[in-house]
């Protein structure tokens, strides 16, 4: 089947050369811009013209900058934590208990997941300001959790249903609790589904925007991705600037992917074919 | 006299049986409640109070007072009697997701055919590649854009200047709707293939080999393979990347509010999603908003649909 001819093969290198350049070129052009020293007034070239950090030390010297890091950071360990503990109880329930209404559930958890969430900033705007969390990171976790929550039991429903029952039952006659059972058993092995879905509910959490420039009114409060935007505004022109920002935010998200790339696609996978 | 004890004996027993049958049928209720919880206050209500605020003239006013003021389809009666809807926001909207779904899916499944063609070390390079355009935020990946096509010192700009193809600083593509749309296009296409590309392959990996080269011995070309094999047999993986490219790509608010323009100072540019929130939080006409949201949530359910009716033919089982 994989007869080489050189004409194949010449085929085959413009198609990755074609690739690479699509793929990679609008992130070399932030990273060569944010250390470009002429990327704000001179105009630009494809081959850098100097080396700085100025544009780093200048997005970060004021400070802001840091806090938006550092509340997407809170807002996103904090949607990690709260959808993996809820997606976890709710696919052992799902995966393990037979009870009625049990495929009803499941079908509502795969339909939700089709919900333009968009469509509902206006009335979750007006339910947060009624709860008194508009303006806070809490509130914003609380909502990406919605985003998060549908597809992480999805996900980790496949991996609970691949634990084999008989280990469940074989610690129960040693003895073990459910609760022990759940703990010692359960959960060692199901964690490869947890890194998935963490490593998903962060992302979502990192790079969310609408609801983030909606609910957050006070600049003490702004994720990095509302801040860039303040950013953008604030120094319209020094593109150095708003490309080390950029670059700040977009890098852990980077390391996540490089990290969880053989995962992630076998758990995408598996979740498009079940 | 004798008896008694015994009965109440057995009956504590049962009892208890009883009382454990009922722990065990709670036990998966007592799990899902946080979980459903959530999905019901953040999920259910708003989709229900969405569709009430679309009937209402719910304002500033009426947001202090905490009244409400129905008024009927007013609202709907107002977006589908404007002309703008027509001409202007609703062929943004669908034009624009139709074609960002149609090149998503066709670029992401070529690249996950030439993953397969690929050795190990370049199906690693690519791959990495991909990462890497998929690990961009919407919100850093369309600055990037919007820099590389900047009229003043972007680039493609510098470029076209430098081999003398455009007038320097006097062309601007921001302005103009259609070169707008196809810059958002570019980026909602390079943020959104990588989802396809590896999906797709992961799929591919699961087709028996033996399948394709029974083929290649009935004397089928690659074009044949491709579909009369390989999209027969991964069919629900393709309908499933276009129905969540779909549901991505009719919502896009990011990418087009970011761009010069895009938050409501050039009219031509909107989309259902950006009008919907320049009605409700810089008009603070909430109804009106809502109403826009609902219009783009039936689009949706009507697109989906579609695509599930299809999906659930597959005669797939939960």
């Amino acid at each position: 089947m994989n007869r080489t001819t050189p004409l194949r093969r010449l085929g085959l290198a413009v198609a990755v050369a074609a690739l690479l350049a699509f793929t990679l070129f609008p992130v070399y052009w932030m990273v060569s811009s944010a250390f470009d020293p002429a990327a704000d007034h001179r105009g630009a070239a494809v081959l850098p013209q100097g080396f700085t950090l100025d544009h780093f030390r200048h997005v970060l010297d004021t400070g802001e900058f840091g806090r938006y890091l550092r509340n997407s950071a809170l807002v996103g360990l904090g949607t990690v934590l709260l959808s993996g503990l809820l997606a976890l109880f709710a696919a052992v329930a799902v995966a393990r208990f037979r009870f009625r209404l049990r495929t009803k559930v499941l079908v509502m958890i795969l339909v939700v997941q089709m919900v333009p969430l968009e469509a509902l900033v206006i009335p979750l705007f007006l339910q947060m300001r009624d709860l008194q969390l508009l303006n806070s990171l809490l509130g914003l976790t609380i909502v990406y959790l919605a985003f998060s929550l549908p597809f992480a039991i999805w996900t980790l429903r496949g991996f609970v249903a691949a634990v084999p029952e008989e280990l469940e039952e074989a610690a129960y006659l040693d003895g073990c609790g459910w609760w022990r059972m759940f703990r010692s058993v359960l959960l060692p092995l199901v964690a490869p589904g947890l890194v998935a879905t963490s490593v998903f509910a962060f992302i979502v959490a990192w790079n969310e925007f609408v609801f983030a420039f909606v609910f957050l009114q006070d600049d003490a409060k702004y994720t990095a991705a509302v801040g860039l935007h303040r950013f953008f505004g604030q120094y319209s022109t020094d593109w150095g600037a708003v490309m080390a920002g950029s670059t700040l935010i977009t890098l852990p998200v980077l390391v996540f992917f490089v990290l969880v790339q053989r995962r992630l696609a076998a758990g995408l996978a598996a979740g498009a074919i079940k | 006299m004798a008896t008694e004890p015994r009965a109440t004996e057995a009956g504590a027993a049962a009892r208890a049986r009883a009382r454990a049958a009922r722990v065990r049928a709670l036990r998966p209720w007592l799990l899902l409640a946080p979980a459903l919880g959530v999905l019901a206050v953040l999920l259910f209500w708003p989709l229900a109070r969405v569709v009430l605020l679309s009937f209402q003239d719910y304002g500033l006013r009426q947001i202090n007072t905490g009244e409400s003021d129905y008024t009927g389809l007013d609202n709907y009666r107002d977006i589908l009697g404007d002309s703008f809807l027509w001409t202007t926001v609703l062929p943004n909207t669908v034009l624009f997701a139709l074609s960002c779904v149609l090149l998503t899916v066709v670029l992401g499944t070529l690249v996950a055919l030439l993953l397969r063609r690929l050795g190990p070390g370049w199906r690693l390079v690519c791959s990495c590649a991909i990462m890497t355009a998929w690990a961009m935020p919407a919100v850093t990946g369309t600055y990037v854009w919007i820099w590389i096509f900047d009229p003043l010192n972007g680039v493609v700009s510098g470029g076209l200047d430098a081999v003398g193809a455009i007038e320097p600083r006097e062309t601007n593509w921001f302005t103009d709707r259609w070169s707008f749309y196809a810059i958002a296009t570019l980026n909602v296409v390079h943020h959104g293939f990588p989802f396809v590309a590896i999906t797709v392959y992961a799929a591919l990996l699961t087709i028996p080999r033996e399948l394709p080269e029974a083929a290649l011995m009935d004397g089928a070309n690659a074009w044949q393979r491709f579909w009369r094999i390989t999209v027969p047999t991964i069919r629900p993986v393709f309908l499933v990347v276009t129905i969540l490219s779909t549901i991505w790509d009719f919502k896009v608010f990011a990418q087009i509010y970011l761009m010069p323009g895009g938050a409501g100072a050039n009219q031509d540019v909107l989309n259902l999603g950006v009008w919907s929130y320049i009605q409700s939080f810089s008009r603070n006409e909430y109804g009106m908003g809502s109403a826009i949201a609902v219009l783009l949530t039936l689009l949706l359910l009507a697109i989906t649909v579609g695509y599930v009716k299809a999906l659930s033919r597959e005669g797939d089982q939960l």
